[in-house]
């Protein structure tokens, strides 16, 4: 790839070195996204190989590695029981809250900073929220009781934010401190170390957040729901791609725009036909969409247009990019970081939310444990493809990685190992993130980004 | 400091007191005191000058232990009572230890997150190994054979950093992990212990925390080190002094030996009234000379040896000491593989203080990690590297293990003094970060 152009072709031919007479221009073209330069599919997928190659994989190691995960498991558990619609179902739960808390650390990795406090932010969060709904109690209107425990976390973030960006102390020794406090306070606030709370599902109001994770839409309502989803996205993909053609700007193939609506029909119907299969007993039947799911899709599609189409996100990767020349070219850093922790931080209280759902509306100091969820969320970010030197990443990864996380965990936990279960599910993540970091290493290593001595 | 003008009139800054020979007296604060005292009146000015410009070293950690101390005697009597106070030494070893073992990787400017889990995997290692139905070795060869794991771990970390230029936050976070599955493995699945008295492998290593030396032989070992300690210190003045070197006051050496001795005289005494709520526990523990031993071939590694200096000098700027030829790579390995081993020491008492491990006690031994961080830095050890010494994890530990030991007196539940020590934690980090700040105002 170094050969310069002076070099004969046909003696590196010689020495058994296949010279690529195109190789400069399309090192140029693997630092610009495909679709800015591709007239043409076959270019546009050209394109995306270079960049691939050239180490910028994207999301697709991480599909790659969920596919994989799911074919071993489906192999290797007893009964082949992995890929059943219920265990899948099961597993997207599980992972909610892997996922919703990975998309919060992806905004502060982005910055190059870390936040270690998010898993006991959130269960914070989480039981703020159950104790706001609770009757006898304070009694709140479900959304009410969300909205202040999602800006309770928030403030929280931000005063984190504020010791990192304005006094500068380092925010994994920050957050540090945060875990021990929350965590303290969460005791606290659930009353004692046997305390617990728990929704109670005859109330209509406590029982929406209980179906947060735990409910379903009902199979013709999730198929109405999924044709509006893909008509309206196809409708903004198709309109903004055409608007940019008119406009005589660069815009993706026809092609490309038509392949991408059917593939986002294609993965939708793929999962509301899963869902709408009867995961029930032969006594009740249940089928149906989780409204996790929306969720979600909802948490990722706010944090992708956050982070890919406002100044605020642009500024975050400005800095994760380089903090000095941002602060050259006028972003205040103080501000962008103070927002990003404390948005971090609102997000994970979510995720808090739908744990405790996902635990069938019950908190209790067992039912979660602040630093493994930290460690896997962090894990499920790295694995994902967000860089944790900051700059690099996207909401989406923290969503994948947070699906490949839970899928291993469960999987593992469908083994039967006996006394190996609980040992390798500290030693797996582990692994698993230290190999992720890795791959991030080494794949940054060529780019210059990691200068270290 | 730096935004008064010299050049001004001093009348002319009303409410500001410029003091005409600040800057050599700066100057003066960069060299430790001893070096250019030729009184003990000099040699107290250098020390205030320094506290002043922000390099205050363990005066902070020294009152907060005074603080503490009275605060909770105050608020009950028993606090500095003979046997609470051998009580809250036994709760500090641990943190004292594992801060000495953080210490070494924080003067690199990296971070251990490691250590409390390669503390709970030794506990389990050397219970394991002494087993009479297992493998049955002797205790030392158990000891001998967990520390050598554990250093190989720690080696193993640093390679990670070092060579592949993985941070060191991650991998000690992976490393835990790892660590806490394998932990469990080792106990498989039920639990381990030393608790047997029968077998005298089993009885040394409970011995270890919960022995004592008889009143007589805490005495002779009191005069043995106080002896050994004066004469060391003053034949090497002496020395310096024969040899034309600058060397601090005769008055200062004497002062040192006779605060050392008091110290001593005093934790002796503490140790050897009777602590027993029924028959007689006195005498010094073991743990008290285990905690010396670590502490003084550690600060002599790392002041002493040119290692030492090579740590500090990473620390203190990588790419400088590069440049000067050290050996980065190596030398931070070494720091993981110290850090490890220390934390493998303080895993031979945690199994001991335990006698028997249990997958919770093994999933306890990670809280440790962030108070022990928390002892160095409120001990005055830098997050940032360069700056820090042992003695700071030794007191910082006896902070923590003094508020977690008031508090637990006062009645208090465990999830506040969480909260206290986060607390802090985080004051400590601030003041370091503040203090730093100041620092190259003076260059």
């Amino acid at each position: 790839m170094t050969a310069n152009a002076g070099d004969s072709p046909a003696a590196a031919a010689d020495a058994g070195i296949a010279v690529d007479l195109t190789a400069d221009p399309e090192i140029a073209a693997a630092e610009v996204p495909p679709e800015l330069l591709a007239q043409s599919l076959r270019q546009y997928l050209r394109g995306w190989w270079l960049q691939i190659r050239s180490g910028n994989s994207g999301v697709l190691p991480s599909i790659l590695a969920i596919v994989l995960v799911a074919i071993v498991f489906e192999i290797i558990t007893p009964e082949h029981a992995f890929l059943r619609p219920s265990n899948l179902v099961y597993i997207f739960g599980l992972s909610t809250v892997y996922m919703v808390l990975a998309v919060a650390e992806t905004v502060v990795l982005l910055l190059g900073e870390i936040d270690l406090s998010i898993g006991a932010v959130a269960l914070v969060g989480g039981v703020i929220a159950f104790k706001l709904v609770q009757k006898p109690g304070p009694d709140w209107p479900w959304w009410a009781a969300i909205l202040v425990a999602l800006v309770g976390c928030g403030v929280v973030g931000a005063l984190q934010g504020t010791l990192v960006a304005r006094l500068k102390i380092p925010s994994f020794i920050v957050t540090l401190g945060g875990f021990l406090l929350f965590s303290g306070i969460l005791i606290v606030i659930l009353g004692g170390a046997d305390g617990n709370v728990d929704l109670n599902t005859d109330s209509p109001n406590q029982r929406v957040i209980y179906n947060m994770v735990q409910g379903i839409i009902t199979p013709v309502v999730g198929w109405v729901a999924l044709a509006v989803v893909v008509v309206a996205a196809a409708a903004v993909l198709w309109r903004r791609a055409a608007a940019r053609r008119r406009q005589g700007l660069v815009a993706p193939p026809a092609s490309l725009t038509a392949i991408r609506i059917g593939l986002v029909a294609l993965v939708g119907i793929v999962v509301v036909v899963i869902c709408n299969l009867n995961r029930g007993t032969l006594i009740t039947a249940v089928a149906g969409v989780p409204w996790v799911i929306p969720i979600v899709l909802v948490v990722l599609g706010v944090w992708t247009l956050v982070l890919g189409r406002t100044r605020f996100g642009r500024y975050i990767y400005a800095i994760g990019g380089n903090p000095e020349a941002a602060r050259r070219a006028g972003v205040g850093l103080a501000g962008i970081r103070t927002w990003s922790f404390a948005l971090c931080a609102a997000t994970a209280g979510l995720g808090g939310i739908l744990l405790g759902s996902f635990f069938f509306g019950e908190y209790s100091t067992n039912t979660a444990d602040p630093g493994q969820l930290v460690l896997y969320s962090v894990a499920a970010a790295v694995i994902g493809g967000v860089s944790l030197f900051g700059g690099r990443g996207k909401a989406l990864h923290g969503i994948l990685g947070g699906l490949l996380i839970g899928a291993i965990a469960y999987g593992v936990s469908l083994l039967n190992l006996g006394q190996l279960t609980t040992p390798l599910q500290y030693i797996l993540p582990g692994g698993v993130l230290i190999g992720a970091v890795l791959v991030d290493v080494l794949s940054r290593r060529g780019t210059g980004s990691v200068t270290r001595v | 400091m730096s935004d008064i003008p010299v050049t001004a009139d001093p009348a002319e800054t009303p409410g500001t007191v410029v003091d005409l020979t600040a800057a050599h007296e700066v100057a003066a604060a960069d060299v430790p005191p001893e070096l250019l005292a030729q009184s003990l009146g000099q040699y107290l000015r250098a020390l205030w000058l320094r506290v002043r410009s922000g390099d205050s070293g363990v005066l902070p950690v020294v009152l907060g232990i005074i603080v503490v101390a009275v605060a909770f005697q105050i608020a009950n009597a028993k606090f500095l009572s003979p046997q609470n106070l051998v009580q809250l030494f036994e709760q500090s070893t641990v943190y004292m230890l594992l801060a000495m073992a953080v210490i070494f990787v924080l003067l690199l400017g990296e971070i251990d997150f490691s250590v409390g889990l390669v503390m709970g995997l030794n506990a389990v290692l050397v219970a394991e190994l002494v087993q009479p139905t297992g493998p049955d070795f002797p205790w030392w060869a158990a000891i001998i054979v967990a520390l050598l794991a554990s250093a190989a771990f720690g080696a193993f970390q640093g390679w990670l950093v070092a060579r592949l230029g993985l941070p060191s936050f991650i991998v000690t976070l992976g490393g835990l992990l790892i660590l806490e599955g394998l932990a469990i493995i080792f106990l498989g699945g039920s639990l381990v212990g030393i608790g047997n008295s029968r077998f005298t492998n089993e009885r040394i290593l409970y011995d270890i925390f919960y022995g004592q030396f008889s009143p007589v032989v805490g005495w002779i070992l009191l005069a043995v080190l106080v002896v050994g300690g004066a004469t060391g210190m003053w034949l090497r003045d002496m020395q310096r002094r024969r040899g034309g070197l600058e060397t601090s006051p005769r008055s200062l050496t004497a002062l040192k030996i006779i605060l050392m001795t008091v110290a001593g005289v005093a934790i002796v005494v503490i140790c050897n009234s009777n602590r027993a709520h029924s028959g007689v526990i006195e005498g010094v523990p073991y743990i008290i000379p285990i905690v010396l031993i670590v502490l003084g071939a550690s600060t002599i590694l790392l002041q002493r040896t040119r290692f030492g200096r090579y740590v500090y000098a990473i620390g203190g700027n990588p790419e400088a000491a590069r440049r000067a030829g050290v050996r980065v790579r190596s030398v931070r390995i070494w720091g993981f593989v110290l850090s490890a081993l220390i934390s493998a020491i303080a895993g031979v008492l945690f199994g001991s203080w335990q006698v028997s491990m249990t997958t919770n006690i093994i999933k306890s031994a990670n809280a440790y990690v962030l108070l022990a961080i928390a002892a160095a830095v409120i001990g005055g050890t830098s997050l940032f590297g360069g700056r820090g010494k042992t003695i700071h994890g030794v007191l910082g530990g006896l902070v923590i293990g003094g508020i977690y030991n008031g508090l637990y007196l006062l009645g208090i539940q465990s999830q506040w003094i969480d909260v206290v020590v986060a607390a802090v934690l985080l004051v400590a980090a601030t003041v370091d970060v503040l203090s730093r700040r100041g620092a190259p105002l003076r260059a």
